[in-house]
Parts: structure tokens; sequence; C-alpha cells
């Protein structure tokens, strides 16, 4: 045959058979990009713009006083004591529930989820009722002169208690997807129980880890409901960023209320950068892992 | 280095997975485990590795009784069915991995360490390959450092869990008969297991079929392929027509055809069924003495022409192969009736069957 036409191997009209029409796909793209200008990227814009919308004087004075840094400081604080717990609450709890078979294993899965399913507010009230000076442990705390309740203490417990699912529920999938060959394979190399975690079972999930440890650290730093409840909000004591941020806003004071906001979102950014640095320079390293 | 298990049982959940193994392997030999899925010949290797411990039963390393060691104090090399390599070390990380967690006193130094890595490298033919992650590899390259990390413990005991399962036609071939090389030059003990009868009457000096968490046989291949102990041993390995019979005094009734069965001299007009392999099935004229039959189909691709017949009494189908060339060849065309005959059948009565 002479009139062969030119073969479907014209590049242009290519066609995969996962390919939608250009319309379609325009279609898509601009709902998705529209949503999230709407709903992230407006409201990012916003708080900065009002927290500087009195000039940078007013923004480094409002950032600069002392209640301010107080709360940084304590924000900070909480978090570091809270993230690193639940790293190791987190890693043991998808350990277990991922390399090992025993009974309720469902009911402590469905437990780990608890805090994601229970209003923030009722959370801080439960240590209310627990360790409140009316509470059920209140009278043994008071003669044993422990504060729990409007302190330090009962600011970390609460974080701790609403940030607890964010690592485990992140490794239990990726765990339980990558089995038990590699640790046994390590087990009868005969590697102890502690090597084989620390050699093959961490860096597997390191991704997953780190992850997990980003959005806990997001949460430890940003909660308001529990923590609203067990602070007492007393200024530069009890007071974290967020309720910070509530007591200006309160008091008519938009741009110190923005300023710290600015704040609180300017440290989301720094870990999210933090994350696609670390990616990006060990990411061949970890190639075998999976990433987000 | 000989292992002997003595009376194996084990139950996952309450359903019996080994009910009552029995096996020996002695030094320099190589054991295959044979048998379909969910016969329990994984179990059974892992047993033997400490990555499960039996129920009851006595498990034996050169006499002495390692039942309650953990993986790591039994000196055994395993090798995954899918790998199991580490995936974020490199291949010579992988590889010297077994000899970097030795405890401090026993960990040979890291100079020491390096040259052995190099030396395993060099025996599975990945010397150059050694800074690759394990995702950059093929399939047959990757059973390979599989294998130099199970060796770089110098194990007692290799233990392979379908170690070709994952790999095509072509490279399990060549990787087999290495494997075999590898076995004798390096004088290990192993056992494989393996749902390939192929695999395991070409590798294995000894083999043991296994079926419903027993071994039905073991024996040399030789042994089991020509001397099957049992209906399933006949059937697995390698293919087998099954025709109903009757036994008696030591012959087998099949239709209007009379055959030996000299195996069993005893019984007394019994029920069985025989069994024949479909190169002992002989195709003749349509007027010669023996089974009624038709063609159905012919394969004619392939080292023997295979025929499927449909028996004229029954409908039963059955398998046969004629060796290209042979006039036999000249009888068969589809749709056409022929007799059949058998050289070489095996009769099991029904109890054994069951």
């Amino acid at each position: 045959m002479e009139t062969q036409t030119a073969g479907p191997a014209t590049a242009a009209k290519v066609r995969r058979a996962t390919t939608e029409s250009p319309l379609v796909r325009w279609a898509l793209i601009a709902t998705g990009m529209l949503f999230i200008a709407l709903v992230l990227v407006l409201p990012l814009i916003s708080v900065f713009m009002e927290a500087l919308s009195g000039g940078f004087a007013t923004f480094f004075q409002a950032v600069g006083n002392a209640d301010t840094w107080q709360a940084v400081r304590l924000t900070l604080l909480v978090a570091a004591i809270a993230v690193p717990l639940n790293v190791v609450f987190g890693l043991a709890a998808a350990w277990a529930v991922a390399k090992f078979d025993f009974r309720g294993k469902s009911l402590l899965v469905t437990l780990i989820d608890l805090p994601f399913s229970v209003s923030p507010v009722i959370s801080g009230l439960i240590y209310v009722l627990l360790y409140g000076a009316n509470g059920w442990f209140g009278p043994a705390l008071k003669e044993l002169d422990i504060k729990i309740i409007f302190n330090v203490t009962g600011l970390v417990l609460a974080t701790v208690f609403v940030t607890f699912p964010f690592v485990a529920r992140e490794l239990i999938p990726l765990m339980q997807e990558q089995g038990r060959d590699e640790e046994e394979a390590a087990i009868s190399l005969g590697a102890s129980g502690w090597r084989t975690f620390w050699y093959v079972t961490l860096p597997n999930v390191a991704w997953g880890l780190l992850y997990g440890v980003l959005l806990c650290n997001a949460r430890a730093m940003g909660e308001f409901g529990a923590v609203s409840v067990v602070s007492g909000h007393i200024r530069g004591l009890t007071n974290t960023m967020p309720l910070h941020v509530e007591i200006l806003y309160n008091e008519y004071d938009f741009v110190g209320a923005f300023a710290v906001a600015s704040l609180l979102a300017g440290l989301a950014i720094v870990t999210l950068v933090a994350k696609s640095l670390l990616e990006w320079r060990y990411g061949d390293r970890l190639a075998g892992g999976r990433k987000h | 280095m000989t292992i002997t298990a003595d009376g194996i049982y084990k139950s996952f959940n309450g359903f019996p997975a080994l009910r009552g193994v029995n096996l020996s392997a002695s030094r320099g030999e190589f054991v295959a485990l044979l048998g379909p899925s969910g016969s329990g010949k994984t179990t059974l290797l892992r047993i033997l590795a400490g990555l499960e411990f039996a129920d009851s039963g006595r498990l034996l390393f050169n006499g002495r009784d390692v039942a309650s060691q953990g993986a790591g104090e039994r000196n055994v090399g395993f090798v995954f069915q899918h790998y199991a390599l580490f995936k974020h070390m490199t291949v010579a990380e992988n590889v010297s991995f077994g000899l970097r967690v030795k405890p401090r006193d026993k960990r040979p130094p890291k100079a020491v360490i390096d040259k052995q890595v190099n030396e395993l490298l060099r025996l599975v033919q990945l010397d150059r390959l050694g800074d690759r992650y394990p995702s950059q590899l093929s399939g047959g390259q990757r059973q390979r450092v599989a294998l130099a990390r199970a060796l770089a413990i110098q194990p007692a005991v290799l233990l392979l869990d379908e170690p070709f399962g994952a790999l095509d036609a072509k490279v399990r071939k060549e990787l087999r008969r290495w494997l075999r090389r590898l076995h004798d030059d390096m004088q290990l003990t192993s056992l494989f297991v393996t749902h390939d009868q192929e695999e395991a009457l070409e590798l294995a000096d000894r083999i043991a079929v296994m079926s419903d968490g027993r071994i039905e046989q073991i024996g040399t291949p030789a042994e089991v392929y020509q001397r099957p102990a049992t209906a399933f041993v006949y059937e697995f390995l390698g293919n087998a027509n099954r025709l109903p019979c009757r036994i008696d005094r030591g012959r087998a009734m099949v239709g209007s055809l009379v055959l030996p069965a000299p195996e069993h001299p005893e019984l007394r007009d019994a029920t069985g069924v025989a069994f024949v392999r479909p190169h002992d099935l002989i195709i003749g004229d349509a007027r010669a003495e023996g089974l009624e039959a038709r063609v159905r189909q012919i394969f004619v691709a392939g080292p023997a022409i295979r025929v499927e017949l449909a028996l004229l009494a029954n409908g039963e189908m059955l398998e046969a192969e004629v060796p290209h060339g042979s006039p036999a060849g000249e009888l068969i065309a589809p749709d056409k009736l022929v007799t059949l005959t058998m050289t070489k059948i095996r009769a099991f009565p029904d109890a054994a069957t069951a």
C-alpha cells in the first residue's frame, strides 16, 4: 500500500490513556489553584499585611514586647518537650502495632486515634478534672506541692495528648507496608534488637518520621483549645503564642495580634523549608525509603 | 553441619502448619523442600532458621539442641524470597552488615571487613557494584547480594526460601546451576524451599516432598520421581493422568486393560487410582486393543507433540506426549478416534489417595 498516512507516532498527537481533554485539564487545575489561593495563600498574605499595616516600627514594637517574647519562649519550650515525647511514644506504638501480633491490637490503634476524635477543649477539661484544685488528684497533688493545672506541666500534658497521634499515625501504615522481612534478615545476621531498630527499622521510616515530627511540631506550637483550658492565661507565665494572639485580639490590639500571628506563621514556614532542605540534601541517600 | 528435626509440630492460631515433621540433612548435602503453597515448607525452613519456633519437637544442629536459640545465635544464613535487602544501604554495606553488627570483641577490624566484602562480591560476580543501592540492581543481582550477605557470617547452614521465585526463566536456570557449584565449592549444608519440581529435581541431592504439614517422601530425585511413595508425590512430580482402576493380586484393571501393579500383591479387588505419565500413554489405531478415546486438541510446539484426548467411556480428559516424527503422529488428527494403551502405570488403592 502506497497511501500510508503518517503513523500515530506524530509527536503532537501522542495520547495516553490517562489524559483528559485540554478543557477538562484546565478546569481541574484552575479549580485547584483557586481553592489554594482563597483558602491558603490569601489568609497567609493577609496575616503579614495586617502585621505590617502600622509600619515596621509598630511591628517590632509589638514583637519586642516582653510578654510576647515570653509567649514565644513558652511555645518553643512546650513543643521542645512534647514533640520528642511523642516521637518516642509514636515510634514505640507504631513498632508494636506494625511488627507484632498481640491481643487488643485494634483497641490500641483506636485509642491512638482518640485525640483526633475528641474536641481539644474536652482534652483540656479532662486534665482540669483530674489534676485541678478540685479534681480527683487535686488534694494529693496539693499535699505534695505539685502544680499541674495553670502551669507549664499542664500545658505540656495537654499538648502531648492532642499531638499524640501524628507520629504514630504516620508510621503505622508505613511500617505495616514494609513488613518484617528486613528486620528478620538483620536478626538472622546476628544483630541485636536494638541494632536492628537503629540500623534497619529507623532508616526505613526516616521520611515518614520526619513528616510526622513536622505535623506534630506544627500542631504543638499552634494548639489552642486544650492549652487554653489548662493555661489560665497568666500573662508572662502560662501564655503560649496562640493564646497571646487571642488576648491581644480581644484587647483590640490588632497590629500586635497579627504581629504575633505572623511569627507563628513564620515558624511554620521555617519548618517546611527545613524539611525541603533535608529532602534535597539527603534525598539520594534515602531514595529507598518513601518520600512525601 | 548435620541437621536433625524430630517430630516438629507448629500451628498458627489453631491451624496446624506442621504435623510432626522428621527431617535430617548431613554435611555437604543440598536438600529441597518441595510442595504446593500451604504445605508448610516455608514454616519448616523458618523454624530451622529460628525465625519461628516449633510448638513441640526437637531440633539438633550437630547433635546440639538449638530449639530454644534465637536466629542470631544459630549461625544460619537465610536468603529471603524477596531478598529483604536493606534498601537504604549500598550493596557493600548490605554484605558487611552481619560483620559490622558483631559484638565489639568479635568484630573484625574495618580493613578485614572490607577485604571479606570484596571477596564475597567477587564470588557472586558483583565486584564492581559495591556502591550501588539495591533499587539500582536487577532481580538476579539482588538475589546474589542477598546470598553474599548471608554468606558473610560464614554460616554453618544456608537456608533459601524460594530463591529463584521472582526471577524470569532464563536467569533462574543460570542462577541455580551457579548456586549448585557455589554450594559444592564452599562445602555448605543447604536447604531450599521451592514449589517448582523441575528446580528441585535438578538442584537437590535429596528432595523432601511436603503436603499439608507432613513430609510425604524423602529421597534422591531419581527415587522420588521413579518410585513415588504416595499418590500425592506421583501427581506433584511431573504431569500425570488419573484413571480409576481396580487392583487385584498385583494387577490393575483400567477399563479393559490389565496392567502389572507389583506393589500391591496382597490386595483383593480393591478400588484405586492408576496414574500414568503422558509419555507412557501409547496412541494406537482405532481398531487396536485398548481404551477408546477421541482426539480433542493437538499442540505441536515444544520438544514433543502434546495431545489432549477424551475417553469415550466417561469423557475424562487425558494428556499424551508423542515424539515428533513417530508413527503415532500419523494417527492423530482433531476429532479422530484412537485407542490408548500404557507401558507403565502406578496404582494406589483408594485409602492411600484419600
